[in-house]
């Protein structure tokens, strides 16, 4: 037995990407499909009894058919692993992705991608080419296609996983999954019971989290959470206080009724934040609600309906004036049926609209304006998926999805993807697939004025951004105790965007789709179980972003407006159990240089040490960045401080 | 310089799909199935036969699989990797079960062959596992509950047969059937 008393104190990671995504099928979110996959005998018999009823199996898996394997750079982030990284927000959470570059540029903003594309804050462009799920929510905003970092958040006591996906999954997971996909999936209400108090003190951090959970009924259970934080200023990159600290209370409940073999799933959260800002500037307001509503209903055997809903308003009032309420209505259907022996099909469809309401910032200096202010967007979407098990090992799954978005229409986002499972426990793939970004009102509509002048102004022509993406990978449990995984990539990009001029006047600078070009490269990552006691992960990305502009594009502010992404970054992990209650943790990472602007590599180090004084209480030490005082992780950013955390959490 | 970066990725393709139509196939089971396998062999160190069930200390425990085999070889791979308090797991693929079977797996393929071994095992030493799905059950039986794996046990039944169950496994179960009850 590797699990004893603490259940799932043990890291079972060398089994996760065997097991965790194979819980897509019924319960999962929406769209969540793809990832049935191959679960080795020795995956599972590293699992504790207690984990072995854990395991989610999909209907659809349950007939003869073999386990399909995951054709696809996906890594997971299971709930042990972010327990015993001490990670309080989802952004730190990210971090244990070895496909994802995240660079922290203040205490309550991230910058993060997936193959590079990280933006220049210099040339305002922002990271856009993720798609971000929160149990099927949507939380990338369509006003720019990014994440505003500091308002998605799930306590970290109640994420089952986070599966991170690198590379375009637009075809199955919905819009803007062009450079990759995040998917935070909670946990059941009946996974949750009872009451859970966890108040975390450090340097310039305090935190309370309280929740509980119950059954009203056999078949209905709940959860409720409040949690507040307050995190202080960093100091800005000249050295001096960035007057940026901030709170960010949230609450949330969660219903989930299971009568017979249905499961309906109904859960919201509402939060506010407060932002100071530097230079005497009012503090920046954000708040948010939303309501999901997610219900499965088994067909017959190898079949099911999915049907996901949900409600999310977000509004934010920044320093210096601008503002905007955005309003989101999603509703989306799918359907998984067996088709013969050898089909398995899924094919939904899905319709968004996006209202919203922006507040120009009007100043004697320089104004940022959206014109029109207000709109409606309507965003359409059908796909279908066959997976074809073309032999008992071999997978070939084809799809396409047809997205429909206010400005360019209609857009086919095709994916094929080959697996093979060449041995027990060896699975070779391989893919090619196509994503767009599709405009959005910061790519049309907006219009910057320095004093009166118009300095730069939207396109209403603007082109979606699109990528052709072919993969390369293997999977396997290269011994008893150790997997590992490489993807190799290689995407081609056209239609990026860039600033353009005015023929004549020069100004106002416009934006245009003037780059293109290929981004290629490898990520590595792997698990070793080196002793029960011990297990150590590491993961190593290196990318090449070879980039040019098309004839005819101005030129203007160089190739570096795309990102200034690091060339490599690697990470080394341990996790030890020491005795049955103490566990002792460390996360070594490394950056290399950004290019342009210039930010040096840099190494840090997490560590943190859990000790379960009784089965009710556990004090943890964790420490953040504990290598330097403070170091840069983008250009112009703030300095992230080292930190330490004291937590104690009581469960009643 | 583009159609050479290109070419792994085309490579990549191209050489799945030779190696696909030439490759070996390994059948995998389900998950689903994985699981139960996993779970038949850990449910041993929780189970304690009568003295007399075993030659010596160091005599296999002996898992029987009757009907059609739905684990795909998985359960004789995770049996060859376990040993339980010094006694190794032994794997046996049987038409009927015999004397020499601690645990008997019975497959949902042939309700009137699990039937008729169920009640050739009746007042034996063996712990019988049915399949989800199943009717009768056997003392421990699967069932799939919201989409994981959950087994009930019939510890009555286990104690007729002398067989005992531990308490912590008992906890485990999704429904017990428990001693002195009808």
């Amino acid at each position: 037995m590797t699990g004893g008393g603490g259940g799932r104190r043990q890291a079972i990671r060398g089994a996760l990407l065997g097991i965790l995504l194979a819980s897509s099928g019924l319960a999962g979110p929406v769209r969540a499909q793809p990832f049935q996959q191959l679960a080795s005998a020795a995956d599972l018999q590293n699992l504790s009894i207690e984990q072995l009823a854990d395991v989610e199996i999909t209907s659809v898996s349950k007939s003869a058919q073999p386990l399909i394997s995951a054709a696809a750079a996906a890594y997971v982030i299971s709930h042990d692993d972010i327990a015993r990284s001490g990670a309080v927000s989802l952004p730190q959470m990210l971090r244990l992705a070895p496909n994802l570059e995240v660079m922290q540029t203040s205490p309550s903003a991230w910058n993060i991608t997936a193959r590079g594309f990280n933006g220049n804050s210099a040339a305002q462009n922002f990271p856009n080419k993720l798609l971000v799920l929160i149990d099927g929510r949507s939380v990338y905003t369509p006003l720019y296609s990014g994440v505003y970092w500091d308002m998605p958040d799930v306590p970290a006591a109640n994420i089952e996983r986070i599966e991170v996906i690198s590379g375009p999954g637009g075809t199955l997971w919905g819009a803007n999954a062009v450079n990759g996909v995040i998917n935070v999936i909670t946990r059941k209400a009946a996974d949750t019971p009872g009451g859970l108090l966890t108040l975390g003190a450090g340097t310039g951090y305090y935190s309370a989290a309280l929740q509980y959970g119950g059954a009203l009924d056999e078949d209905l259970h709940y959860r409720v959470y409040g949690q507040d934080f307050y995190q202080r200023a960093f100091n800005a990159a000249s050295g001096k206080d960035a007057h940026d600290g901030w709170t960010r209370p949230q609450g949330g409940f969660q219903l989930d009724w299971t009568p017979g073999d249905e499961v309906v799933s109904l859960h919201g959260d509402a939060f506010g934040g407060t932002e100071a800002q530097a230079g005497g500037l009012a503090n920046q307001q954000i708040s948010g609600a939303n309501l999901t509503l997610n219900w499965t209903h088994p067909l017959e055997e190898n079949s099911a309906l999915q049907f996901l809903t949900y409600f999310d308003q977000t509004r934010r009032a920044m320093a210096g004036g601008g503002a905007f309420t955005l309003n989101t209505y999603d509703m989306e259907l799918q359907h998984n049926f067996s088709l013969g022996d050898w089909n398995s099909l899924v094919w939904g469809v899905g319709q968004r609209f996006d209202q919203y309401r922006i507040t120009s910032r009007i100043a004697p200096d320089t104004s940022l304006i959206f014109s029109p202010a207000a709109r409606t967007l309507s965003l359409t979407d059908i796909f279908a998926e066959d997976h074809i098990a073309l032999s008992e090992a071999v997978q070939l799954t084809l799809g396409v999805k047809l997205e429909n978005d206010p400005w360019s229409g209609w857009a086919a986002m095709p994916s094929g993807r080959l697996s093979w499972t060449v041995a027990d426990g060896h699975l070779v793939w391989a893919s090619a697939s196509r994503a767009v970004r599709a405009p959005t009102p910061f790519d049309t509509d907006v219009v910057e004025k320095l004093g009166s002048v118009t300095f730069a102004t939207g396109n209403p022509n603007f082109e979606p951004e699109t990528v052709t993406d072919f993969e390369l990978g293997y999977r396997g449990q290269v011994t008893p105790d150790a997997t590992v995984s490489v993807t190799l990539f290689d995407s081609l990009y056209d239609d990026l965007r860039t600033v353009e001029t005015t023929p004549a006047t020069f100004i106002p600078l416009v934006w245009g789709n003037g780059m293109k070009g290929n981004v290629h490269g490898v990520s590595i990552w792997g698990d070793w179980q080196a002793a029960d006691w011990w297990l150590l992960s590491a993961g190593f990305t290196a990318q090449h972003l070879d980039l040019e502009f098309k004839p005819g594009a101005s030129g203007l502010l160089g190739i570096s407006q795309a990102g200034d992404d690091p060339h490599h970054w690697a990470s080394l992990r341990s996790s030890m159990r020491l005795g049955e209650d103490v566990n002792l943790d460390a996360d070594l990472r490394y950056v290399g240089a950004l290019p342009n602007p210039k930010v040096p590599e840099y190494a840090e180090l997490n560590a943190r040490l859990a000790w379960q004084l009784t089965e009710k209480l556990e004090l943890s030490l964790a420490g953040f960045n504990l290598l330097h005082g403070q170091h840069q992780e983008y250009p112009g950013s703030d300095l992230i401080r080292r930190s330490v955390m004291l937590q104690t959490q009581v469960s009643f | 310089m583009r159609a050479a970066r290109t070419l792994y990725g085309w490579a990549g393709l191209v050489l799945a799909v030779v190696a696909a139509l030439a490759g070996p196939a390994h059948a995998a089971p389900s998950l689903e199935y994985a699981v139960k396998a996993a779970y038949l062999t850990k449910f041993i160190p929780f189970i304690t036969w009568p003295a007399r069930s075993f030659e010596s200390p160091s005599s296999p425990v002996t898992v029987c699989l009757v009907g059609d085999d739905p684990f795909g070889g998985v359960l004789d791979a995770a049996a060859r990797s376990a040993r339980v308090g010094g006694r190794p797991i032994n794997v046996r693929h049987l038409a009927l079960p015999d004397a020499g079977c601690q645990m008997v797996f019975l497959s949902a393929s042939d309700p009137e062959l699990a039937d008729e071994a169920l009640e050739a095992l009746k007042g034996k030493p063996v712990v019988t596992v049915t399949d989800s799905g199943m009717r009768p059950h056997g003392i421990i039986s699967f069932v799939i509950d919201a989409n994981h794996v959950r087994f009930d046990i019939d510890d009555a039944e286990a104690g007729r047969e002398g067989i005992s169950i531990s308490s912590k496994l008992l906890d485990l179960a999704h429904a017990v059937r428990a001693r002195g009850k009808p």
